[in-house]
């Protein structure tokens, strides 16, 4: 039986590249959807817990919207298209002034600090571990959702995150 | 030689054949069918949480569900349908006659595409002639003695002893 196995490994071998590969296409589609379906975050953190604190926001997540994705800056490296259209930003202080086209302060123009170094107080520490540094919360000049509010509604459920 | 001719592949071992290829490929369609809904379902259940568990168990379950297929249809059922080909062929063709002492070699003769055979010695005073039978039917060629052997294209089909 192990002889006639390997008589046709490479047909085995194959089929185990076409399956993975065929499942992870689909599952771009599964775990994706269009911009107006959905609110991004991205997060200039040393660490964050992405899946964990994109399934905590979704359990208050607007109606209308499919789905919320956080990802961390290096997420970047897979499409700059998307991240110019990301609804949410956090980021630290002294990164604010390289991506300044991108942030719009939420709410009366204001900036909103979402942790407070000198303290060590913040917003959604179970998720994120910051740096030493304050870190402020922003939405995206190039979000979809500005005028439905929905972005402020997802950038205000993470400022009450633990 | 007056006795009975024994046919390698009756007709109702061509059945037999046919009814295990027959079983296996609904085995196989179920089983792939049953896999791709499962799938289906993991899909359905996936959420932001889950969604990395759910993809490697996916990939697990079609890649495990495509290898049971695979190795059932490469070395299982396409075997016998290769057999049943060529029995069928032995039942169709002419045959020759060939008079001798007739024993199975160790020789086994693979051909490729096709049924794997065991070399056949029909051995009449000092003349050696030789066929191949397939290897399924080897068993009943094996210490036969003296017989009339039939072959359809130089594979035995058919053998005869005296009664």
């Amino acid at each position: 039986m192990i002889k006639k196995i390997f008589s046709q490994l490479h047909t085995f071998v194959l089929w185990a590249l076409v399956s993975a590969l065929f499942w992870s296409w689909i599952f771009t589609f599964v775990t994706d959807t269009s911009p107006d379906k959905k609110v991004t975050v991205y997060c200039l953190t040393p660490e964050i817990q992405d899946t964990q604190m994109a399934a905590a926001l979704e359990e208050t997540m607007p109606e209308g919207l499919r789905m919320i994705q956080v990802h961390s800056f290096d997420y970047v490296m897979f499409g700059v298209d998307a991240f110019y259209q990301g609804d949410i930003f956090i980021l630290p202080a002294s990164e604010i002034e390289n991506y300044q086209e991108l942030l719009l302060p939420p709410e009366d123009g204001q900036n909103v600090r979402i942790y407070d170094a000198a303290g060590g107080t913040g917003a959604a520490q179970t998720y994120i571990a910051y740096a030493d540094e304050d870190y402020y919360l922003f939405l995206g000049t190039g979000s979809e959702h500005l005028e439905d509010g929905k972005a402020l509604a997802v950038a205000r459920a993470i400022l009450n995150l633990d | 030689m007056n006795g009975k001719i024994t046919e390698l592949y009756t007709d109702e071992d061509l059945d037999a054949l046919q009814r295990k290829i027959r079983r296996l490929n609904v085995f196989h369609i179920l089983l792939a069918a049953g896999a791709l809904a499962l799938c289906l379902v993991l899909i359905a259940l996936t959420g932001t949480a889950n969604a990395s568990r759910m993809e490697i168990l996916v990939i697990a379950v079609s890649t495990l569900a495509g290898w049971v297929v695979l190795y059932g249809q490469l070395l299982t059922a396409l075997p016998c349908r290769r057999e049943l080909r060529h029995a069928r062929m032995l039942r169709s063709e002419e045959r020759e006659k060939v008079c001798g002492v007739v024993s199975v070699t160790e020789e086994r003769v693979v051909i490729r595409g096709s049924i794997t055979a065991r070399r056949v010695e029909i051995r009449a005073g000092d003349e050696v002639r030789r066929a191949l039978v397939c290897e399924s039917r080897a068993g009943a060629l094996a210490g036969l003695g003296e017989a009339v052997l039939y072959t359809a294209h130089n594979y035995a089909a058919a053998y005869e002893v005296a009664e």
